[in-house]
């Protein structure tokens, strides 16, 4: 797969959007729709009113697996990544969770009914689903605010851990990463090719997607609350 | 690889129908309950992979039943051990075992199913794991160090892909390694 040049301001979002198709979730998010003509980020951002520098860094970062921001920028605002964490969230919980719970529904409702196998995973998919979404309530209820107040006061704030404390020690990546596994190694019994495909996909698209945010929440968002923090 | 053909034939409809069902919900294999010994007799001995019956039919049709041995379950009430080299199910444990039973048989016939990948020792510590047991209890159960028990959870993951708790769990739910929740 041809790699990606890192993302500078002049870069025009199409050449993004084709060379790495899952960045859209990113542009989404940020309220840039699909037709992005010959649109830069640059001028993305101007339109949006989005800081350039920061908007660049969350780009490379999503994208790059290896990149590090070399530092966090005196205009970079906590908001404009909490406000993106929350639109990632409530994609996660309002489109992407039950796309998946409703392919696994529809696989099983097509499959051999004596096969128990897809059932256990779907149970196992919700499992997994109770997590992020704690995850995601944790988010919203602690951490985000606190970022936001931090920021808002540039106050000594006690430090809060990124995920929310528990017995369990799975983590959401953890068992998405399983159930992937579980369908391509261990799928047994009747099952419908296709719909077994559209829940595969769906399930690693999510896995991507968390992965890539999970970058921008801890090189980006938890430095910057750090940084705030110490103030 | 074609589907182990099973054959049922209890006296007991209820002990039939209940073996023929935990097959199916756990092996997701379809058994054939047969209406009277004459029936199992008449089918072609070759085509049968397993034959579950009872001390009654066996002892009666001895003739049918022993060269094919290894290939018969023999349901019985209070049975403790294999004996005289007759393959038995205590119809009194409990699901567990009785599921964990029909894996070892069944397991002959699906030289393809994935938990032949784990040695015996590393489905003795994944059934513990999956039990929701810490190391140390798996290793005093085992009477292993815990160093070996990390060492089976180590190549255990490594064999199925699979690394969390809640997953192994699962896995074994599936594979009848314990009972579904």
């Amino acid at each position: 797969m041809q790699s990606i040049p890192l993302i500078q301001s002049e870069t025009k979002l199409s050449d993004i959007v084709i060379a790495e198709p899952t960045v859209v979730n990113v542009l989404n998010r940020f309220g840039i729709d699909l037709g992005v003509g010959d649109l830069t980020v640059g001028r993305a951002c101007h339109k949006l009113g989005i800081d350039n520098e920061l908007f660049v860094v969350i780009l490379n970062t999503y994208l790059h697996e290896s990149y590090f921001p070399e530092r966090i920028g005196p205009s970079f605002k906590a908001t404009t990544i909490v406000n993106y964490l929350e639109q990632t969230n409530n994609s996660y919980e309002r489109f992407q969770i039950p796309t998946i719970e409703r392919h696994f529904q529809f696989l099983i409702s097509k499959s051999d009914p004596g096969n128990n196998n897809l059932g256990l995973m779907l149970q196992f998919f919700m499992e997994m689903k109770q997590q992020l979404l704690d995850r995601i309530g944790h988010d919203r209820a602690k951490w985000f605010p606190q970022v936001l107040e931090a920021e808002r006061t540039a106050s000594g704030l006690p430090e809060s851990p990124l995920r929310q404390q528990g017995t369990d020690t799975d983590t959401v990546e953890d068992k998405l990463d399983d159930l992937i596994s579980m369908i391509v190694i261990h799928l047994k019994g009747d099952h419908d090719r296709y719909l077994t495909l559209a829940v595969l996909f769906a399930l690693a698209n999510l896995k991507k997607d968390i992965m890539q945010n999970n970058r921008i929440r801890n090189r980006l968002l938890r430095p910057m609350f750090q940084a705030l923090s110490h103030r | 690889m074609s589907q182990p053909q099973i054959v049922i034939i209890l006296h007991n409809t209820l002990s039939a129908l209940g073996v023929s069902h935990l097959i199916s919900d756990h092996f997701g294999l379809a058994c054939h309950c047969a209406a009277s010994i004459d029936e199992v007799l008449s089918l072609p001995a070759d085509g049968i992979d397993l034959v579950v019956t009872d001390p009654q039919h066996y002892v009666e049709h001895l003739r049918y039943f022993l060269p094919r041995k290894s290939r018969v379950l023999v349901v019985a009430d209070r049975a403790t051990n294999d004996s005289q080299d007759i393959i038995l199910l205590d119809s009194h444990a409990d699901t567990e075992q009785i599921i964990d039973r029909l894996r070892q048989l069944l397991g002959n016939h699906e030289q393809e199913n994935t938990s032949s990948l784990l040695s015996q020792r590393e489905t003795d510590v994944l059934r513990l794991v999956a039990s929701g047991m810490i190391n140390k209890e798996i290793a005093d159960r085992l009477h292993i160090s815990i160093n070996t028990v990390l060492t089976h959870r180590k190549n255990i993951t490594a064999k199925l892909g699979i690394k969390s708790v809640s997953g192994l769990s699962f896995y074994a739910m599936m594979n009848g390694i314990i009972a579904p929740r």
